[in-house]
C-alpha cells in the first residue's frame, strides 16, 4: 500500500510561512520586558519538560467548550505540560491540540496583566494602567472620558436595565450571571443566538431535551452539517472515529464541503447548503411510505403523527422531489432511509452542535428529531440518549427586585417592526437574540436608554455577523466594562478593562456532567494568578464592595418599594436584600465543597483527582494504556426514561399548534424560499470550525498558530483557474456589508458556487501580536440575517464576490 | 533494556494535530512548520467535486520509523546518530556536525534541523523526557483523542504492543529497503 508520509506534503498543506518578524511590536498593553522579546525569537521559547517527577494538578481545559480533564505538570512553579486526565468519562483520556497548547494562554506576553482605563478615543486602544481600586472607582464614578454607573443610574432614575450584561460560554459564566441578577438589569445576552440555540430548542420542543448521541454503540450514523473530526466534541469525536471505515459503525457524512469527517466517513454526499431539511423530509417520506418506522413506539409516544404523515405525503416529499433541491441522488436517499431503519434503534441522525446556518434551522432540527423518533431511537443504547446527571447543591444567589428596572429592551410581537423595542423573532429566549438587540440599539429603537455594558469573556466584535455594526454599538455605549484574559477586539472598545486570570490560574464552579456515564468534575487552580490578574469571582467581589452601597443610595431616591421597606423594616434589613456583595462572600473552593457535600469524600477527591462519581473506586479501571472503564456496562445510563420523550406530554410533538399564532410553521415543511440560489458570478460563503482554533479566543496562541498560521479561503480549483487565482494568492471577499482579505486555497473539496473559510481570524486588535490582521474575518463579510424563531444569526446566507488583489 | 516499538491504528486518525502539539510541548520542539518530530501525511484529494475519491484523502500519522537497520545511523560520519540500550535511534547533539547526510538517507523524511541545538533532530520516543522519568507512554500516545498509538516493548511477549502485533494484521513502510522499521501500521 502506498502511504503518504512526506514532510513536504505536510508543509504544502499547512502553508509554511515564517511567523517571526512579520508583525511589529506596537503593543501598548505589554510591559517593557515583554516588548523586548516580541521581535526576537524569545517568544518561541518552548522548553522540554524536566527529567524529574513533578507536581501534578487535576484541572479542566478551557480552550474550547468541551471541558476535558487535564493533569497539569508543574515544575518550579511553571506549567510545563498538560496531559489528559484519564479519569473523566466525558473526555476519555485525551487532550487535543488546543488542550496541549493551553500552556501558551498562560505565558502569552500579550495577555491582559493589569486593570486599565481608557485615555484615548473609544476603540483606539489607548489605556493607562491603574490599580484595582482605581478601576472600580472609574466604573462607579467615571472619568473625564466616560460616565460611571452612578451618573448613569441617577440620570436613568435607577433603571437598572440601562446596563447590558453579556457573557461567553464557560464554567464561570454562572458567577458573572449572579452579578447580573443582583444588579437587577433585565438585559442579558449570551452566546446562544450565535451558537446552538436553534438546535437545542428544536430538539427541546420536539422530544423534551437536547439529547446526546451514543456513538459508542450506534451502528449507523448520519452526520449532516456536523464535522466531528474537526469541530471536536467529547466524547463523540473519540467514540465515532474508532469504528468507521467498515469497523462497526457506518458513517454517512452529508456536507457541502469535503471535510476531515468526510474523509473518515464510509460515504460522503455533497449537499447544497441550507437544504438539509428537504433531505430529512425525503428520508421521512420513504420511512412512512415503506412502513420502515417503529409502529409500537409511534403508537405509544407520538402526538400528531397522522397530521405530520399527511403533511409529508400530501406535499409529496419524495426522494425524486428532493434530488434537485439537495443535489443528493434519489437512490441514495432511498438507500439511507432503508439502511437507517435496518439498524434502528442503533442508528443515529446526529443532532450536532453548531451555530445556525440557514433560516430553516429550527424546522430542520424538528424534522431530524421526529425522523429519529420514528425509528424508536430515543433514550436507548446506540441511539439518542438523555443520560443521567448527578445532582449537586446550588448555593444562594441574590435576585432583588428594583421597582424602576424596566423589562428587557425588547417588547413582544405586538410592537410593529420599526417601533421602539420591536421584536424580530417569535420566541425570546433566556440568552436573547444578539444581533437583533444590537441592531435595535444602533437604530435608536430601544424602549428606554441603555447606556453601558458589562462584557465577560465575550468578544462581540469577532463573534457575530456584521462587525461594522458591532463597532457602532460599542462606540455608542457610554460605559463599556470588559472582563477578559486577552486584549481582544472588543476590549479595544472598553472604558475599563478588568484582567481575569486564565483558566489554569483559577478554580471554577464545580460542574456536573450528564450522559451515559455521568460524573462531577472541577477546574482546580494550577498556579497562582500571574501579574495582577484575578479570577472573576474575586473581581466581582471587589467591584460589588465598591459599588453596592453607593448604588443602593441611588435606589433609595427613586425606588418607592425600597423607601417603604426602610420605613417598616429599617435600612439595615432592607439593604441586606440589595447587598450586591452577598453572592461573592465565599471563595470558589468553599462553594465547591458545599456543592458536593452530599457525597462522602467527593470534595477531597475532586481536589486531588478532578473527577468524582459514586462508586468510582470500584467502577473505574484501566483496561489498557489507552482504554478505561468508567462504569460497568449494566450501570450505564443508556435508558433513563423507558424510551419516553421528556416533553411535558411525554410524547414526541410533531405539531406545535401554538407556533402558528407566531407565524411559525407548526410542522416542518419545505418552502421554495429555502432553495439554494446563488446569483451568477457570486459565491455562497460558508464558515465553520476546525480542530486547531476555537473561534477568535485562541487566535493569538503561538503554538496553535504554528499548526495553522492563518486561514485560507477554499475556492473550487476549476473556478480558481478560470479566475487566475493560484494557491496563496491574496484575494478579497466582499459582500453587501463589507470585505476582508485572505489567501486562496484552490481545491476540489468545495463546490464551484461556494467558498469557505474558518472563523476566528482577521482580528483588528493591535494588542494581539499574532492575531492582528492575520487572515480574513468572516464576520466582516457575513450579513446579519435573523432566523425567525429565536432570532439566531444565520451564518450561511451571504453571497460574496471574490477577486484577486 | 527494552526494544521499543509502536503500533499505529492509523484508520482512527482524524488529523487533529494533538500528537504534534503534545510532542512539541513535551520535548521542547522549536516552532515553525517544518520543525516537528511527528506529523500526519495527507493524501491529495482525487476527482472533481462532487465526485471525489473518499479513500484518496486518507490520513497517515507518521514519525521516525525507529529502523532496526537505520540508514541515517549508517551514513552518519561522526556517530552522532546511534542506537541506545532500548533500541531507539537517538542523536547526540555534541557529535552532530549538521552535514545532513542523515536527512538525505532517511527514506521516511523523518529528520529535521533544530536551529537551537544545531542538531539534525528526530523522534526519540520521548527518551529525554517521559522515558527518562520512568513513564511508560509517549506524549503522542497519551494525548491522542482516537487512540491511534500503542507504544511498548517488542521483546516482552506480554506487552500490549506484542499482543496487538500477534492478533492484528499490520504492515510497515518501505520494507523493501531492508530498514526493518519498528513502527507497525495496523489494518
Amino acid at each position: 500500500m502506498e502511504v503518504a508520509i512526506s514532510r513536504r506534503k505536510f508543509l504544502q498543506g499547512t502553508v509554511a510561512m515564517s511567523v517571526i518578524g512579520a508583525t511589529v511590536a506596537t503593543n501598548l498593553l505589554s510591559d517593557e520586558h515583554d516588548k523586548s522579546s516580541k521581535n526576537g525569537k524569545n517568544i518561541f521559547k518552548n522548553s522540554q519538560t524536566g527529567s524529574q517527577r513533578a507536581q501534578e494538578v487535576a484541572t479542566l481545559c478551557e480552550m474550547c467548550v468541551n471541558k476535558c480533564a487535564a493533569l497539569a505538570r508543574v515544575e518550579s512553579g511553571a506549567i510545563t505540560k498538560l496531559n489528559p486526565n484519564p479519569k473523566f468519562p466525558k473526555s476519555k483520556n485525551m487532550l487535543c491540540a488546543r488542550g496541549n497548547a493551553g500552556i501558551q494562554s498562560v505565558y502569552d506576553p500579550d495577555r491582559l496583566k493589569y486593570p486599565m482605563i481608557r485615555i484615548g478615543e473609544k476603540g483606539e486602544g489607548k489605556f493607562k494602567r491603574v490599580t484595582w481600586d482605581e478601576a472600580y472607582e472609574a466604573i462607579l464614578n467615571g472619568t473625564d472620558k466616560f460616565p460611571g454607573l452612578s451618573k448613569i443610574l441617577k440620570e436613568e432614575e435607577d433603571n437598572r436595565s440601562s446596563m447590558l450584561f453579556c457573557a461567553g460560554e464557560g464554567m464561570a459564566e454562572h458567577t458573572f450571571k449572579q452579578f447580573y441578577q443582583a444588579f437587577g438589569s433585565s438585559n442579558w445576552l449570551n452566546h446562544s443566538s450565535i451558537c446552538l440555540q436553534t438546535v437545542a430548542s428544536g430538539y427541546g420542543v420536539t422530544i423534551g431535551a437536547y439529547p446526546q448521541a451514543d456513538l459508542d454503540n450506534a451502528e449507523y450514523i448520519i452526520m449532516a452539517g456536523a464535522n466531528r473530526a474537526e469541530a471536536i466534541v467529547t466524547p463523540d469525536t473519540m467514540d465515532a472515529f474508532k469504528r468507521t471505515k467498515g469497523r462497526g459503525a457506518k458513517l454517512i457524512c452529508i456536507d457541502p464541503r469535503f471535510t476531515n469527517t468526510a474523509a473518515k466517513a464510509d460515504k460522503w454526499l455533497a449537499i447544497k447548503p441550507g437544504t438539509d431539511l428537504a433531505f430529512v423530509l425525503a428520508l421521512t417520506y420513504v420511512t412512512l411510505t415503506e412502513n420502515l418506522f417503529n409502529t409500537s413506539y409511534v403508537e405509544q409516544y407520538f402526538n400528531g403523527f397522522e397530521e405530520y404523515k399527511n403533511s409529508v405525503l400530501s406535499n409529496n416529499y419524495t426522494p425524486e422531489w428532493a434530488e434537485p433541491i439537495t443535489g443528493i441522488k434519489a437512490k441514495e436517499i432511498y438507500a439511507i432511509a432503508r439502511e437507517f431503519a435496518a439498524h434502528a434503534p442503533k442508528a443515529v441522525y446526529y443532532p450536532g452542535r453548531r451555530s445556525t446556518f440557514a433560516s430553516n434551522d429550527f424546522q430542520l432540527r424538528r424534522a431530524m428529531a421526529i425522523f429519529q423518533s420514528l425509528h424508536g431511537g430515543i433514550d436507548v443504547k446506540g441511539g439518542l440518549i438523555f443520560g443521567s446527571k448527578l445532582p449537586i447543591k446550588e448555593h444562594e444567589g441574590l435576585a432583588p427586585l428594583y421597582e424602576k428596572a424596566q423589562a428587557r429592551a425588547i417588547t413582544k410581537s405586538t410592537v410593529k417592526k420599526g417601533d421602539a423595542g420591536y421584536d424580530d423573532c417569535a420566541v425570546v429566549s433566556d440568552g436573547g437574540s444578539w444581533i437583533s438587540w444590537r441592531n435595535r440599539y444602533i437604530e435608536d429603537k430601544m424602549p428606554y436608554k441603555v447606556r453601558g455594558m458589562f462584557c465577560y469573556k465575550h468578544n462581540p466584535m469577532m463573534n457575530m455577523p456584521n462587525t461594522a455594526k458591532t463597532a457602532q454599538m460599542l462606540k455608542k455605549m457610554e460605559l463599556v466594562v470588559t472582563i477578559d484574559t486577552m486584549p481582544s477586539d472588543t476590549v479595544m472598545y472598553a472604558d475599563v478593562v478588568l484582567p481575569e486570570c486564565t483558566y489554569l490560574e483559577r478554580t471554577d464552579p464545580v460542574t456536573t456532567f450528564g450522559g451515559v456515564e455521568p460524573s462531577i468534575a472541577v477546574r482546580n487552580k494550577v498556579i497562582e494568578p500571574m501579574y495582577e490578574t484575578k479570577p472573576v469571582i474575586e473581581i466581582l467581589k471587589g467591584l460589588t464592595t465598591k459599588i453596592s452601597k453607593p448604588l443602593f443610595e441611588i435606589s433609595k431616591q427613586f425606588d418607592s418599594d425600597i423607601q417603604d421597606s426602610i420605613e417598616s423594616d429599617g435600612e439595615e434589613d432592607t439593604y441586606a436584600e440589595f447587598n450586591l456583595t452577598l453572592p461573592f462572600l465565599h471563595t470558589q473552593e468553599e462553594l465547591n465543597h458545599h456543592a458536593v457535600s452530599m457525597y462522602i469524600g467527593a470534595a477531597e477527591q475532586l481536589d486531588r483527582d478532578g473527577v468524582f462519581y459514586p462508586n468510582m473506586d470500584v467502577y473505574y479501571k484501566a483496561l489498557s494504556v489507552n482504554e478505561h472503564q468508567y462504569y460497568p456496562e449494566n450501570k450505564k445510563s443508556y435508558t433513563v426514561n423507558g424510551g419516553k420523550p421528556k416533553t411535558p406530554s411525554g410524547k414526541v410533538e410533531c405539531v406545535l399548534a401554538s407556533f402558528t399564532q407566531k407565524g411559525i410553521d407548526s410542522m416542518p415543511v419545505w418552502k421554495d424560499a429555502y432553495e439554494f440560489k446563488v446569483p451568477a458570478g457570486k459565491f455562497k460563503l460558508l464558515t465553520g470550525r476546525h480542530a486547531q482554533f476555537t473561534q477568535s479566543g485562541t487566535a493569538n496562541n503561538a503554538m496553535l498558530r504554528d499548526l495553522m498560521p492563518e486561514n485560507f479561503v477554499w475556492i473550487n480549483k476549476r473556478i480558481a483557474q478560470e479566475k487566475g487565482i493560484k494557491f496563496a494568492d491574496i484575494v478579497e471577499i466582499s459582500s453587501s456589508i463589507g470585505k476582508t482579505r485572505l489567501k486562496a486555497y484552490p481545491t476540489e473539496k468545495i463546490a464551484p458556487d461556494q467558498v469557505f473559510f474558518v472563523h476566528g481570524f482577521g482580528g483588528e486588535s493591535e494588542a494581539l501580536t499574532w492575531a492582528y490582521k492575520n487572515g480574513g474575518n468572516d464576520n466582516a463579510v457575513i450579513e446579519d440575517h435573523i432566523e425567525p424563531v429565536y432570532g439566531a444569526a444565520t451564518m450561511h446566507e451571504t453571497n460574496v464576490e471574490i477577486r484577486k488583489v | 533494556m527494552a526494544n521499543y516499538g509502536m503500533a499505529l491504528d492509523y484508520k482512527n486518525c482524524i488529523n487533529c494535530s494533538a500528537c504534534e502539539t503534545a510532542c512539541k510541548e513535551e520535548n521542547g520542539i522549536l516552532m515553525g512548520a517544518d520543525k516537528h518530530r511527528i506529523w500526519v501525511g495527507v493524501g491529495e484529494i482525487e476527482g472533481q467535486y462532487p465526485l471525489l475519491d473518499i479513500t484518496s484523502n486518507a490520513f497517515h500519522p507518521s514519525q521516525c520509523q525507529q529502523c532496526e537497520n537505520a540508514p541515517c545511523e549508517e551514513v552518519c560520519p561522526t556517530h552522532a546518530t546511534y542506537y541506545d540500550d532500548n533500541g531507539i535511534v537517538r542523536v547526540d547533539p555534541d557529535k552532530c556536525i549538521l552535514c545532513s547526510y542523515c536527512m538525505n538517507a532517511c527514506p521516511y523524511d523523518a529528520r529535521y534541523v533544530d536551529d537551537r541545538t544545531m542538531t539534525v533532530d528526530k523522534c526519540n520516543f520521548c527518551s529525554d523526557t517521559r522515558l527518562a522519568r520512568g513513564e511508560t507512554t509517549t506524549a503522542c500516545q497519551t494525548t491522542c483523542p482516537t487512540k491511534v498509538r500503542t507504544f511498548g516493548d517488542l521483546d516482552d511477549p506480554e506487552s500490549e504492543i506484542s499482543i496487538l502485533l500477534r492478533t492484528r494484521e499490520h504492515y510497515s513502510l518501505k520494507t523493501h529497503l531492508g530498514t526493518k522499521p519498528k513502527l507497525f501500521y495496523l489494518t
